[in-house]
C-alpha cells in the first residue's frame, strides 16, 4: 500500500500499478484489464466478459507487463493486478503482438460484412479498425463450412466467422447450466457445434447471440431484419415475466426488430431468457386488436370509440343502477403499468363503486400473503445463509432468478432448500429437496419442525432443520401448482416464518406487472401502496371521493357469482380467464353468465370473443409508465414504436369511461397518476418522477412500503392431511416457459417451441395402473378428462402426475375444481403408441 | 460608326458554330461519369448484385434509399449468398446524385447512370423500387417510358475501383473488377491508372473454380 | 452396436465409483464404448452422458478433441503409416504407397470387408525405426515392403491374433481393482459435484 506514489498523481490507496507511465489505483485481486479500464485505458478483448471467469482464448488483451521479473507479453485478461507492476498498453510491443493476434483472426474470418448481422456493431471489425495491422498477409483459401446452421429454433451458428472466443459456450455451461454447445474437434478443425440432433434448446441461447464478438451467433428472428445503423434505441423493462430485467428496445422503420439485455447489478446482469428477448413478434402481429370491436348477434363488429364507450358505460351505468356496484367486476390488470393499475383501480373503487377488482387469476396468492410479508430482494436472497424455494419452477416461470439462484449456488454456496411437490430445475442445485404430497405443503412444513413424517425423509428434514438455523433465511414464495388451492403454501409459508425468525419472502408470482397491480390496489380489499381498505379509507375517500363499503370479491369469487348470475356487468383488462383459469368449468359458466362483459385488450383471445364489447389496447413498447417486479422494484417502462390503430393505454381508457359514467379520474397523463400515486400511496412515497428518472432509478427503486397488513387470521396451526384414495394419482399442474400463452403463441419463432400436452407420472405408478410409457392416456378428475400422451418419469413422485398448465390440447384446466383442496385423477390407456384403442 | 459599332458584338457572333440546340430533339453528349439515375446491376449468370446489406441506405447523405435485405432462396436464389435485397427504393425527389451510395457498395450492384431527364406528377412516382431500377437481363438499365435515354446516358459513368475480393477469393484482391459500365462490359483502365494491375475480363472474372487469367479486357 | 452392452454397463458404474467426480470418468468410459465397438457411436456418446450425468455436447466435445477416438466405423485393423520428417527420409512415403497399392486404398479409406483402415499419420515417435507403421497401435519398425505384404496376408488369413488385437482392444485381461484400495482414497473430502 503505498500513500502517495513517488511519481504518482494520485493518492493510492489499494495496489499501485504503473500504466502506461501513469500510476492507477486498482483494487486487490482486480484484472488487468479491468483495472485499466476503470483507469480510461481499453485494452481490446474478445473472450473477456465482466459476467463470466475468464479464460485467455482469445489472446487479444495481451500487453506488456512487467511483473519485476522484466517486461513480458501477458493476457491482461487472466493477470491480477500485483504492487509494483507496469503496464504497458501502447508500446510498440504490445502493438506488435495486437496486430499479429487481430492478423491471425481474420486468417479464417469471411470478409461477408456487409450480409453479416453483426456488420456495424461488430468488435471483431471495431477492434481491428482500432488496433488491427490494415492489411493481411494471407493470400490462401479460408477455411470453409456450411453457412448457418440452425443450432436451436432461435439461433444460427456460423462456423466460418467463429473465433473460437469460448463466450458462448462458457455462458452455456457456467451461467446457464445447460452445457449443450462445445467446442468440437481439435486444432484448425475447432468449431462450436451441438451433438448431432440435439439442439441447443435452451431458454437462455439468445443470450449467447448478444455476447457474440462476432456474428457467428445470430438470432433467426432478427435475420436480416435491420443493420445496426438504421436501428433506434431506448431503454426499458421486460414485462414477459415479473422478474423485471433491464432490456434495451430496437426499433426499425417503427417496427420492434430486437431485445438486448442491459446489465444491471440489481436485477439481470446482462441477461434475458428467450421468451423475454424475442415475445417482441407479438406486438408487431397482425392478429393485434386495432379497432373497438361491439356484438351484433353472434359477431363483434367494428364500431368506433365513441360507440363503443358509449355501450359500455351504458351497461356499467345501468348494472350499477339497477344491481348496485357489487354487481360489476373488475378481472386482471397484470397487464398494465403501474400508472394504468392505479386509474383502473380509482375507476373501480370511486366511479363503478366496487370492490371486486382482482388482477390475480386465481393461479396466485392471496394479494395479503404477497403484499405483507417482509420482503427481500433479488441480491438479498443470493446472499441469504439458506433460501427455502416455496414455489414454482423457477426455470419455467421466472427464469433470470434462476439464473441468479443458480449463480449464488455453483459460485457462493448458497443453500437451497427446495419444497415442492415433484422434482424442478432447482433440484439438482438444492443442498435439501423436500418432495410433498400435493395439496400438503403445510404438512410437511409441519413434520420437518415436529420431526414427525416418515423415516426414510428423516435425514433430509433433519438437514433442512440444520440449514433453517442459519442467519438470514429468504422464502421464495409462489404457487408451486395451480392443481392445488393456495391455503396449504400460505399455512406451510406463514408456519415457516413463525419458526424461523427474521425469515423474509422473496415473491415468485410470475405475471408481468402483478406486483405492480397489487400495489395499486388490484385485489380486493386492498388500496394504493399497500394498505388495506380499512386503513387507508380515510385518506383515499378524500382523495377519490367515495369508497366501497365493503370487501370485494377475487377472480374465483367473481366467477362464481357471475355463474350465480349476480354479475352484471364483468370487465376483463387484458385478463383471459378461459386460458389461465385453473378451472376451466367455472371460468367458463363465470363469462357465459355474466350480463355483460367488456374487454380490454390486444389480442382477440378465448374470452375476448365472448365479450359484448372489446376495446383494444396498447401493448408493450406502445407505451410509458413504471412497471414493478417481484422485490418491488419501480422501475420505467419506455415507449418505442406507435400503437396500431386506434389502440389507446389502458389509463385513457379508464379515463374514457369515468367520462360516460359521469366520473372524473382527472388526469391527463401518465406523469400525472405517478405524480398522484408517489402522493397518496404510502409505499411509493418518495418515490418521485425526477428520482426514477435520474441516474438512481437506471436498475429502479425498490418500493420499501409498510408490511403492516399481514395479521392475518389464517390459522397456522391447523394441519390438513387429506384423505388418500388408493385409486388415484394427484394431480400437479404447473406452467412451461413457452405455453398457449398469447405473447408465445403470437411470436412465430416461439410459437413452435410449446412442448405440447404431455401427461408425466412416474414409472412405478404406469406398471401399476399397467400403463406403458408413450401410451395415450385418459386423465380423468371430478371436473372432465383429458387424453394425452403419457411419458414415465422418474422425476415425478409417486402418487403424482404432471400435467403443465396452458399447453396445446384441452389441458390441466379441464380437470382442475378450484373448490377442492388438491385434483385427484384416475389414468387408464386408451390409445397404444399413436393408435386408438376401441371401444 | 456609331451605328454599327452597336451591332460588332452581334455580327461577330453570327459567324461562330452555335452553342445552343433543340433540345429535346437534340441531345448533347454528358460529360464522362456524370450522375443521375441509379441502376442495380446483375451479375453475368443473372443474379442481382445486390446482397441487401444497406450500406448505401447508411452513407447516403439525404436518407433517400431505402432497402431491406431477406434470406436468400436456396432453391431459386436471387443473388449470391445467403442475403438479397428485398426491398430497394430510391427516392428521386430527395437524392442529390453525390454517388456515396455508389462508393459504399460492396458488390458494385449500385451504380448511376448519367440519365437525369426524367420527371414526375406526383411523390409516389418519384420513388424508384427494384422493379424499375434493375437492369434487364442483358445488363442494360431499362428505358422507362417517362425518361429520356441518349444511348451516351449509359457509357463512361464512372471510375474502376478495385475489387475487394467480394467473391471471398484471394485471387481477386487487389485486381480490377469492376466493370465501370452498367453492369456490362468492362472498360480498360484510365492513363495513370492501370499501372502494372490488369483488368480482369468479364469472361474469367466469373470463370468457375479456375484461375483468374491475366487477360486485358476491353469494352464489349 | 450403439449404446453399451449390460456387462460393460456394469463396467462402466464400477469405473465411475473409482472418481471422486463422476466426470472423471469420461475417458474411460470412451475407451469402453471404442472397445465394444471398434469405434465411438454418437449412440455409445449419448450412452455415456447419461452415465454420466452430462449433455451429450460435453461427451463430444472431449471425444473430438482426441484424434484415437474413432468416431467413424474403422477397420478391425487400423494401419497407421508414419510420413513425418524421419521416415519420409527412411522411405516413409514409399512404404505408405506401397501399402496403399497393397490394400487398394487411399489414406482415410477402410477395405469393402471391413479389415483395414489406411491412415497417413505424423510422427509416432519411432524416428531412429524409420520407416515404420502401426497397425492398431502395434509398432513395425523399420518395415520392409516385402514384411508389410507378409503382415497384411496374416492379417488377412486371421494370423497374429496374439500379437495385434482387434482395433479398440484396451487390454485382453481386465485387471479389477480392489475396491478396498481405492475405496476412502479418492472421494473423501472433496465437495460434491453441483455444477
Amino acid at each position: 500500500m503505498t500513500d502517495i506514489a513517488e511519481n504518482g498523481t494520485e493518492a493510492v490507496r489499494g495496489v499501485a500499478v504503473t500504466l502506461n507511465g501513469r500510476v492507477i489505483d486498482a483494487q486487490p485481486g482486480e484484472l488487468v484489464i479491468n483495472a485499466a479500464e476503470r483507469a480510461g485505458v481499453y485494452i481490446p478483448r474478445f473472450c473477456h466478459h465482466p459476467r463470466m471467469q475468464p479464460v485467455g482464448m482469445c489472446r487479444m488483451c495481451i500487453v506488456e507487463i512487467d511483473t519485476g521479473r522484466g517486461p513480458a507479453l501477458l493476457p491482461s485478461c487472466m493477470i491480477p493486478v500485483a504492487e509494483g507492476m507496469v503496464v504497458e498498453t501502447e508500446s510498440p510491443v504490445t502493438r506488435k503482438a495486437q496486430d499479429g493476434v487481430l492478423e491471425f483472426l481474420l486468417v479464417n474470418h469471411p470478409l461477408d460484412c456487409p450480409v453479416c448481422d453483426k456488420g456495424g456493431e461488430c468488435p471483431l471489425q471495431d477492434q481491428t479498425v482500432a488496433f488491427g495491422p490494415g492489411e493481411s498477409r494471407f493470400v490462401e483459401e479460408k477455411r470453409h463450412h456450411e453457412k448457418p446452421i440452425a443450432i436451436s429454433d432461435v439461433v444460427q451458428l456460423d462456423r466460418e466467422r467463429c473465433i473460437l472466443c469460448d463466450r458462448c459456450t462458457r455462458f452455456a455451461k457456467t451461467v446457464a447450466g445447460d452445457p449443450l454447445i462445445s467446442f468440437v474437434n481439435r486444432g484448425n478443425e475447432t468449431e462450436v457445434n451441438t451433438f448431432p440432433d440435439h439442439p441447443f434448446a435452451s431458454y437462455f441461447s439468445g443470450n449467447t447471440v448478444q455476447i457474440c464478438p462476432v456474428g457467428a451467433l445470430t438470432a433467426t428472428p432478427y435475420r436480416f431484419k435491420a443493420r445496426p445503423w438504421d436501428l433506434d434505441q431506448v431503454e426499458s423493462t421486460c414485462t414477459s415475466c415479473s422478474v423485471g430485467c433491464r432490456v434495451a428496445v430496437e426499433s426499425s422503420s417503427n417496427q420492434l426488430v430486437r431485445y438486448l439485455g442491459v446489465d444491471v447489478d440489481a436485477v439481470n446482469w446482462g441477461w434475458l431468457c428467450d421468451k423475454g428477448r424475442f415475445d417482441f413478434e407479438a406486438v408487431n402481429s397482425e392478429n393485434r386488436l386495432a379497432r373497438p370491436l361491439a356484438r351484433q348477434g353472434d359477431d363483434l363488429v367494428e364500431v368506433s370509440w365513441s360507440d363503443a364507450l358509449t355501450k359500455a358505460a351504458s351497461a356499467l351505468g345501468g348494472a350499477k343502477e339497477r344491481h348496485g356496484s357489487s354487481s360489476i367486476a373488475v378481472v386482471g390488470g397484470a397487464r398494465l403499468t403501474n400508472e394504468e393499475a392505479y386509474a383502473w383501480s380509482k375507476l373501480a373503487r370511486s366511479v363503478l363503486g366496487t370492490d371486486s377488482v382482482d388482477a390475480q387469476m386465481g393461479d396466485g396468492l392471496p394479494s395479503d400473503v404477497v403484499l405483507g410479508l417482509p420482503r427481500a430482494t433479488i441480491d438479498e436472497t443470493c446472499a441469504a445463509g439458506t433460501v427455502v424455494l416455496l414455489g414454482p419452477d423457477l426455470k419455467e416461470e421466472l427464469p433470470i432468478l434462476y439464473l441468479r439462484l443458480r449463480d449464488a449456488v455453483v459460485n457462493h454456496g448458497l443453500n437451497v432448500i427446495e419444497i415442492s411437490a415433484s422434482q424442478t430445475s432447482m433440484t439438482r442445485y438444492a443442498a435439501v429437496s423436500l418432495r410433498y404430497r400435493p395439496g400438503e405443503a403445510a404438512v410437511l412444513v409441519q413434520e420437518l419442525f415436529e420431526h414427525a413424517g416418515d423415516v426414510d425423509v428423516q435425514a433430509d428434514l433433519g438437514r433442512a432443520r440444520a440449514l433453517l438455523e442459519a442467519n438470514n433465511v429468504v422464502c421464495v414464495l409462489g404457487r408451486p401448482s395451480v392443481a392445488e388451492r393456495a391455503d396449504s403454501v400460505v399455512q406451510a409459508a406463514l408456519r415457516l416464518r413463525s419458526r424461523v425468525p427474521g425469515m423474509r419472502f422473496l415473491s415468485a408470482l410470475r405475471r408481468a406487472n402483478i406486483h405492480g397491480a397489487l400495489d395499486m390496489g388490484l385485489s380486493p380489499g386492498m388500496l394504493p401502496g399497500r394498505v388495506s381498505l380499512e386503513e387507508g379509507r380515510e385518506v383515499f375517500t378524500e382523495a377519490w371521493g367515495q369508497l366501497p363499503g365493503s370487501v370485494g370479491l377475487d377472480t374465483a369469487g367473481v366467477l362464481r357469482a357471475a355463474a350465480e348470475g349476480r354479475i352484471q356487468a364483468l370487465i376483463l383488462v387484458g385478463a383471459d380467464p378461459l386460458a389461465d383459469f385453473p378451472d376451466r368449468d367455472l371460468a367458463r359458466r363465470g363469462v357465459a353468465g355474466a350480463g355483460f362483459v367488456l374487454a380490454v385488450d390486444c389480442f382477440a383471445t378465448d374470452s375476448v370473443r365472448q365479450a359484448d364489447v372489446v376495446l383494444p389496447a396498447v401493448s408493450y413498447a406502445e407505451k410509458a409508465g413504471t412497471t414493478t417486479n417481484i422485490e418491488g422494484r419501480v422501475s420505467r417502462l419506455h415507449q418505442k414504436v406507435t400503437a396500431p390503430g386506434t389502440t389507446r393505454p389502458d389509463w385513457m381508457i379508464a379515463c374514457d369511461l369515468a367520462e360516460r359514467l359521469g366520473g372524473d379520474l382527472g388526469f391527463e397523463t401518465a406523469e400525472a397518476i405517478w405524480d398522484e400515486i408517489e402522493r397518496l400511496a404510502p409505499a411509493h412515497s418518495g418515490l418521485t418522477a425526477q428520482r426514477l428518472a435520474s441516474s438512481e432509478g437506471l436498475e429502479g427503486i425498490v418500493a420499501a412500503g409498510p408490511s403492516s397488513i399481514l395479521e392475518t387470521t389464517m390459522d397456522v396451526t391447523a394441519t390438513a392431511t387429506l384423505p388418500v384414495d388408493g385409486y388415484s394419482l394427484r394431480l400437479v399442474s404447473t406452467r412451461k416457459l413457452y405455453d398457449n400463452g398469447t405473447l408465445v403463441q403470437q411470436s412465430p419463432s416461439l410459437a413452435p417451441l410449446a412442448p405440447g400436452e404431455v401427461v408425466r407420472a412416474n414409472p412405478a405408478d404406469l406398471d401399476r395402473l399397467g400403463v406403458a410409457s408413450n401410451d395415450r392416456v385418459r386423465v380423468a378428475s371430478s371436473r372432465g378428462a383429458v387424453v394425452a400422451p403419457v411419458e414415465a418419469d422418474a422425476a415425478v413422485a409417486r402418487g403424482t402426475v404432471l400435467l403443465a398448465f396452458n399447453q396445446s390440447g384441452s389441458g390441466a384446466a379441464d380437470l382442475i375444481d378450484v373448490s377442492l383442496p388438491v385434483t385427484e385423477v384416475r389414468v387408464e390407456t386408451v390409445g397404444i403408441g399413436d393408435r386408438e384403442v376401441s371401444g | 460608326m456609331g451605328y454599327f459599332e452597336g451591332f460588332r458584338i452581334t455580327f461577330k457572333e453570327m459567324f461562330k458554330p452555335r452553342v445552343t440546340t433543340s433540345y429535346p430533339e437534340e441531345l448533347r453528349p454528358k460529360p464522362e461519369r456524370a450522375h443521375g439515375r441509379h441502376v442495380l446491376n446483375r451479375h453475368e449468370d443473372g443474379m442481382e448484385k445486390c446482397i441487401g446489406c444497406e450500406l448505401c441506405a447508411g452513407v447516403c447523405p439525404a436518407r433517400c434509399i431505402y432497402v431491406r435485405g431477406a434470406d436468400n432462396p436456396t432453391d431459386a436464389p436471387i443473388s449470391p449468398g445467403e442475403r438479397y435485397g428485398f426491398v430497394y427504393e430510391i427516392n428521386y425527389l430527395r437524392c442529390i446524385h453525390c454517388d456515396l451510395c455508389v462508393e459504399a457498395c460492396p458488390t458494385e450492384a449500385i451504380t448511376e447512370s448519367k440519365l437525369f431527364e426524367f420527371s414526375f406528377t406526383n411523390r409516389a412516382d418519384a420513388i424508384y423500387t427494384k422493379r424499375e431500377l434493375l437492369v434487364g437481363d442483358d445488363g442494360r438499365p431499362q428505358r422507362l417510358p417517362w425518361e429520356l435515354w441518349s444511348d451516351d446516358d449509359e457509357a463512361n459513368t464512372s471510375a474502376w475501383v478495385r475489387a475487394t475480393a467480394s467473391s471471398g477469393r484471394a485471387d481477386y484482391e487487389g485486381r480490377v473488377g469492376w466493370s465501370a459500365e452498367l453492369g456490362y462490359g468492362i472498360r480498360a483502365p484510365e492513363v495513370g491508372q492501370a499501372g502494372e494491375d490488369a483488368v480482369a475480363t468479364a469472361d474469367d472474372r466469373h470463370g468457375h473454380g479456375d484461375d483468374v487469367g491475366h487477360g486485358h479486357g476491353g469494352g464489349h | 452396436m450403439g449404446r453399451l452392452n449390460a456387462g460393460n454397463v456394469a463396467l462402466a458404474h464400477e469405473i465411475i465409483g473409482r472418481y471422486p467426480r463422476t466426470k472423471s470418468a469420461l475417458i474411460p468410459l470412451l475407451h469402453l464404448a471404442q472397445e465394444q465397438d471398434g469405434w465411438v457411436s454418437d449412440e455409445a456418446m449419448v450412452h455415456i452422458a447419461e452415465l454420466l450425468d452430462l449433455t451429450p455436447s460435453e461427451v463430444l466435445g472431449t471425444c473430438s478433441f482426441y484424434e484415437m477416438f474413432k468416431r467413424e466405423p474403422v477397420g478391425r485393423y487400423l494401419v497407421n503409416v508414419c510420413t513425418s520428417i524421419a521416415c519420409m527420409l527412411g522411405g516413409g512415403d514409399e512404404l505408405l504407397e506401397h501399402c496403399e497399392k497393397s490394400l487398394g486404398l487411399t489414406p482415410g479409406a477402410t477395405t469393402a470387408d471391413g479389415l483395414f483402415t489406411l491412415n497417413e499419420v505424423e510422427c509416432i515417435a519411432a524416428c531412429t525405426e524409420a520407416p515404420c507403421l502401426q497397425v492398431n497401435y502395434r509398432y513395425f519398425h523399420r518395415i520392409t515392403n516385402e514384411e508389410v505384404d507378409a503382415l497384411f496376408a496374416d492379417l488377412r488369413a486371421g494370423g497374429r491374433s496374439g500379437e495385434i488385437p482387434p482395433h479398440g482392444t484396451l487390454t485382453r485381461v481386465r485387471q479389477q481393482v480392489d475396491p478396498q484400495r481405492w475405496d476412502g482414497r479418492g472421494g473423501e473430502g472433496l465437495p460434491e459435484e453441483r455444477s
